[in-house]
């Protein structure tokens, strides 16, 4: 499938910024199954300085500066990316969790970096006993790896609520936990710090959803949104998605920007500002398929 | 009793009991009689140790025997009698306290946790032992570069399996953006190992050091204060001097900037930090600018001190903050520790930032069993000194082993990360926990094994403390410092040794911070002296960046100037009204005119007094207490004396250290402070006198001492506004309604008092007291320094040497406000003011000059401190998609 990504963010400020430097992840990233067939991202006003950049995880960063007085600042990315479907997996076909845990952290020649990356905590991914014993549920010994991530996905979908007004950006997993609910973030670093108490190794994705309408009314212009999932590693497969705010494995209508760690990674605008005082945004979103 | 007890706190007299230089060489019979006496006294001071000393011993052989490189010492320390020794082991840590070497400055150097002593006994290392020492940590610190460098680069050590992956990716302090950045020189320009001897003797490395100089400034601190006491044991030994070595740090700065007129800045967390005396030590005796990261700004890819002057290039930065802290854009949101944009800053020019961003990591103790095979494959040479023996949690064979065997396991952080000296946490005990604590810990290393480290607990060898009846071995640990100079790595010839308490301790944790120095023994020629501290003629140029005045230190020193002044004026106060009235003047006058100001100073808003205030029937010994520690007060003498020593100290580096020491007086809990808000009335006086005399001391070298540059602008501009503002108050007080001439005269008396303007005006008009002589010589008078108008005048001055950052040509604010206070004063006409009996027209030009002093001082930090108005803030985005 064919999808043309807007995604605009605009802020305005109650007082002119002096300066303002951000940090962008809202260029698409070469993935498998996944084609870029065009990308540009604007800004206004123009920033003094703007970098672009690959980043240690392999993602495509955009640095700028903003040195002039400014009350409103737009950064709008659009994109023209093709998506296929993965084939066919058998997650009973994969290796025991334990022994995919073992392989991972045992120091040898030949080490695959691009996999032990993702094996250990980080900030929003932090690993507590609870969390532990959560995972430990889905793992008993000798699993295979890929059908114990899928029943840990599926019961985070069944435990927990989707609601925004029950976390917001520095909510910590534990909290999460605790109160079964949050957003696709939330869900997704919980998934994270779960499997990787285990020692697995499992990464954040960052991208965008398409979704629709109710039968009946018209798409609204700027209404998708930004969206969160996790992919898990297994030597069969290699990286497998898994979208635990939806419950399912992505097939076609996730796509994706970028991937590391967790949310700090890769969080689409992020910025500082001199002066400014308040500011409200506004972002929009539309993934429209093409045809 | 108390005020007594300040008594000698008073600066001691230097040690003058030097020995002539040569004494050791001198005629070969008093040789033989010296060294027969010393070799006595020797057995004094050593009568005792034999028993109690360690497996290792520094000072004794095997065989009990002295080892030789400590002879030289012993017998310099046996010819001062006993109770000089004794003299000088307190000498050392009274300098030590006045000086400040605390972890947390704001804390009493006295309190437990927080005392800092130097033992008179160093630790001493024979020439060829050091050699040893000095190969081994180099060869160390290439080491950690060359891991550093893969690390931050290809990555090799892990896809061979000689470090585990996940010993890196779970370290907070491996930072991902500065992945790629790769300084030529390596990423260590400063490093330190703790080590110490175990039951062999044997060195092991017990802690590196890789994020920060890790307390270069402490080991300094301590020779330069051994030095003040004990020069004289020092010479005697032939040690090498450190002053070389720093030379050599400065000039190997130098370089790395390219540039023949560097601006080098040493970046710290700022004074609430624990290790701030060791970086404002550092930056001083480097001549480096002391800056926290709100006082750079990045543009244009480059980073920029902001100055009075405006943003000005930095072009290196020496990082005493954590690396994860150092750019809120990059790495930790939120963490404002460096400029936003530093990372990026740094891919442009790898060498800005020293040590290196990231660098922590190499300071894992988990990385310890793996050395040895990482230096066989990247240098083909066996590792020299062995660490001490540690295991790896994060191995999953490890954490089997060390669940079985924990009793005789110490269980540690691997990541803690702190340069601090003795700031190491402790271990926890296997073979101590309760069965519940071992549960926890259990768990804890089965979740987060890659986080800890256990070891097997060495022992630790012993060397000599003093104490007053002879020496004791002290187990101990010792670190060494290692940094980049102009001729590559080199080891400093000294260190930081600290006593450990051995059943305990794995490292440099120290719960009494005994240090002491490290001494060097050399047999060559001894350069002479070069101290820092006198700039030579190649380090000069590095020193003249001192005159850049970041436009925080200008609001610091401003406001230090108006602390110093306001407590002085509320000292001269209180002293005018308890001092014993003078003969010839009417005492109940002038403790009315007392009463007046010592009331309205009480009042927050400084409101003239009721006429029931100045009737009250309470003792005025109590009216002055009230003012000096009152809870509800504000303005208080005790609130003051906080506050200036506090911004006394965010402006340390720029303090000599003999202010320091007076200043050390002021500090909250130090004894007169506690006399003067506990002293029963009748001390007070007494009290105020030492604080006065105290003040004009701190105030005294300031005026004599400080270059006059602009920061000098500021610190007096401070002094003169607030003085401005406390003779005006006053006079406004004493005259704010007619008066019979008596009470007149007991006021005018009073005012001339605290104003310390009395001898001036009797030599200059021979006459009682009368208000518009002493309105002349108080507000008209420019030669008088405590006059109105000399106040405005200098502001003036000082306000026209300023840079001017108004380029449409127009007078700024605070220049058009002093021109209009300083016109309106010259216009006053004293005769007519002191004529008019109902005081209105005195009243209202006194109150129109208070109304625009705090005008003023708005003008001025608007123009000159707030550059950029606020500080920088973080803006987010938050996913938040439809289910």
């Amino acid at each position: 499938m064919m999808y043309d990504v807007s995604h605009r963010t605009v802020y305005r400020y109650s007082t002119p910024v002096v300066q303002s430097q951000h940090i962008v992840h809202m260029s698409p990233r070469p993935v498998d199954r996944q084609r870029i067939r065009g990308h540009v991202l604007s800004i206004e006003p123009s920033p003094t300085i703007r970098t672009e950049r690959i980043d240690y995880f392999g993602n495509r960063v955009v640095l700028f500066d903003i040195e002039q007085e400014h009350r409103e600042l737009i950064v709008h990315a659009r994109s023209t990316i093709g998506v296929t479907a993965p084939g066919a997996i058998d997650f009973s076909a994969t290796t025991p969790w334990d022994e995919v845990a073992h392989r991972i952290s045992s120091p040898r020649a030949g080490t695959d970096i691009e996999v032990a990356r993702y094996a250990c905590a980080s900030r929003h991914t932090r690993t507590t006993h609870d969390i532990a014993a959560y995972a430990r549920k889905s793992f008993p010994a000798g699993r295979p790896v890929l059908q114990g991530a899928w029943d840990l996905v599926e019961r985070i979908y069944d435990d927990f609520t989707f609601d925004p007004t029950a976390t917001d950006i520095s909510t910590p997993v534990t909290q999460v936990l605790a109160q079964r609910r949050g957003v696709c973030q939330d869900f997704s670093h919980l998934a994270l710090a779960c499997l990787r108490s285990l020692r697995l190794s499992a990464r954040y994705v960052s991208g965008y959803i398409l979704t629709r309408p109710p039968v009946g009314t018209p798409r609204l212009a700027g209404a998708d949104a930004s969206h969160a999932w996790i992919s898990v590693w297994s030597p069969e497969y290699g990286w497998v998605d898994f979208d635990p705010t939806n419950g399912l494995t992505p097939k076609d209508e996730h796509i994706t920007i970028a991937y590391a760690r967790d949310y700090d990674d890769v969080s689409p605008i992020g910025g500082i500002l001199l002066g400014g005082n308040e500011h409200s945004v506004h972002v929009g979103v539309d993934v429209i398929p093409q045809g | 009793m108390l005020v007594r007890g300040t008594a000698k706190h008073y600066p001691a007299a230097q040690p003058r009991a030097r020995p002539a230089r040569n004494a050791h060489l001198s005629g070969h019979r008093s040789m033989n009689f010296e060294a027969r006496l010393s070799h006595q006294l020797d057995r004094g001071l050593i009568a005792n140790y034999a028993e109690t000393r360690g497996a290792h011993d520094e000072l004794l052989d095997a065989a009990g025997n002295v080892r030789p490189h400590w002879q030289p010492f012993l017998d310099a320390l046996a010819k001062l009698p006993a109770a000089e020794q004794a003299n000088r082991a307190d000498l050392l840590n009274r300098r030590v306290r006045e000086m400040g070497i605390a972890h947390d400055i704001f804390a009493d150097p006295a309190a437990p946790g927080k005392r800092w002593e130097v033992d008179l006994v160093p630790l001493i290392i024979a020439r060829e032992e050091w050699h040893r020492l000095e190969k081994a940590i180099l060869q160390r610190t290439r080491l950690m570069n060359a891991i550093l460098a893969d690390l931050y680069g290809e990555q090799r050590l892990l896809r061979d399996g000689l470090i585990p992956s996940s010993l890196l990716f779970s370290d907070p302090a491996f930072l991902p953006p500065c992945h790629g950045i790769q300084p030529t020189t390596g990423h260590l320009q400063f490093y330190a190992v703790d080590l110490a001897r175990d039951l062999n003797g044997s060195w092991r490395i017990i802690d590196n050091h890789t994020e920060t100089p890790a307390g270069v400034g402490y080991a300094l601190a301590n020779r330069v204060v051994h030095t003040q006491v004990a020069g004289d044991l020092f010479e005697a030994c032939n040690s090498l001097r450190l002053a070389p070595f720093f030379q050599s740090v400065q000039a190997g700065l130098a370089v790395l900037t390219g540039r023949r007129d560097p601006r080098i800045a040493l970046l710290t967390p700022g004074p609430l930090h624990d290790d701030y005396f060791s970086h404002a030590y550092l930056a001083r005796y480097l001549g480096y600018l002391l800056v926290e990261g709100s006082d750079l700004r990045m543009a244009g890819d480059q980073i920029f001190l902001k100055t009075l002057e405006g943003l000005q290039r930095v072009d290196l930065i020496v990082r005493c903050i954590d690396g994860r802290q150092s750019d809120p854009l990059e790495l930790d949101a939120g963490r404002y520790g460096g400029p936003p944009g530093l990372v990026q800053a740094c891919r442009k020019v790898p060498q800005l930032v020293r040590n290196a961003l990231g660098s922590a990591v190499a300071q894992n103790r988990g990385l310890a069993p793996y050395l040895p095979a990482i230096c066989r494959k990247v240098f083909g040479e066996d590792l020299l000194i062995s660490d001490t023996p540690r295991r790896w949690l994060g191995d999953a064979a490890n954490r089997r082993y060390v669940i079985d065997h924990l009793d005789r396991m110490v269980i540690r952080p691997a990541q803690e990360g702190t340069g601090r000296p003795g700031g190491a946490q402790y271990g926890q005990l296997g073979s101590s926990l309760t069965e519940s604590q071992r549960r926890t810990l259990l768990d804890e290393i089965e979740l987060h094994g890659e986080m800890l480290v256990a070891e097997e607990r060495i022992g630790f060898g012993t060397t000599p403390a003093f104490s007053p009846r002879g020496l004791v071995p002290q187990p101990f640990a010792v670190r060494l410092f290692v940094a980049g100079t102009s001729d590559g790595l080199s080891v400093m010839p000294g260190g930081l040794a600290m006593a450990i308490v051995p059943n305990l301790a794995v490292a440099l944790s120290a719960p009494e911070p005994r240090t002491r120095d490290v001494w060097i023994i050399t047999d060559g020629e001894v350069p002479p002296h070069r101290s820092l501290w006198q700039p030579t003629i190649e380090t000069a140029r590095v020193q003249r960046s001192q005159r850049v005045i970041q436009s925080r230190v200008a609001d610091d020193l401003f406001w230090l100037g108006r602390y110093a002044e306001r407590a002085d004026w509320t000292m001269r106060v209180l002293r005018s009204a308890l001092q014993p009235l003078r003969g010839d003047n009417a005492p109940a006058q002038v403790e009315s005119a007392a009463r007046a100001c010592l009331a309205a100073l009480a009042t927050e808003e400084h409101a003239p007094p009721t006429q029931s205030e100045m009737e009250s029937a309470s003792p005025i010994e109590s009216m002055a207490h009230h003012l000096v520690a009152s809870k509800d007060g504000r303005r208080t003498l005790d609130d003051t004396l906080d506050k200036l020593y506090r911004v006394a100290n965010l402006t340390r580096d720029r303090l000599s250290l003999e202010a320091w020491r007076v200043l050390s007086h002021f500090r909250p809990g130090a004894d007169w402070r506690r006399a003067l808000v506990d002293s029963p009335p009748e001390a007070l006086l007494e009290l105020i006198e030492d604080g006065l005399g105290w003040l004009a001391a701190f105030n005294g070298l300031f005026h004599e001492n400080m270059t006059r540059n602009k920061g000098w602008s500021f610190l007096d501009m401070g002094r003169r506004i607030e003085r401005a503002g406390n003779m005006s108050e006053a006079i406004l007080w004493l005259f704010s309604e007619p008066l019979p001439r008596e009470d007149e005269a007991g006021r005018l008396f009073y005012l001339l008092e605290v104003a310390d303007s009395f001898i001036t005006y009797r030599s200059r008009y021979r006459l009682d007291p009368m208000l518009a002589l002493v309105l002349d010589l108080l507000l008209l008078d420019e030669t008088n320094p405590r006059s109105l108008a000399y106040q405005l005048a200098n502001i003036s001055q000082h306000l026209g040497t300023l840079p001017q950052a108004n380029p449409s040509g127009g007078l700024s604010d605070e220049r058009r406000l002093i021109l209009s206070m300083l016109s309106s004063i010259r216009k006053f006409d004293v005769e007519a003011l002191a004529k008019d009996a109902t005081r209105s027209d005195l009243q209202g030009a006194l109150r129109k000059q208070l109304r625009l002093l705090p005008q003023l001082t708005t003008a001025i930090e608007r123009h000159y401190f707030n550059l950029l108005e606020e500080q920088p803030h973080r803006v987010h985005t938050r996913l938040e998609p439809k289910p």
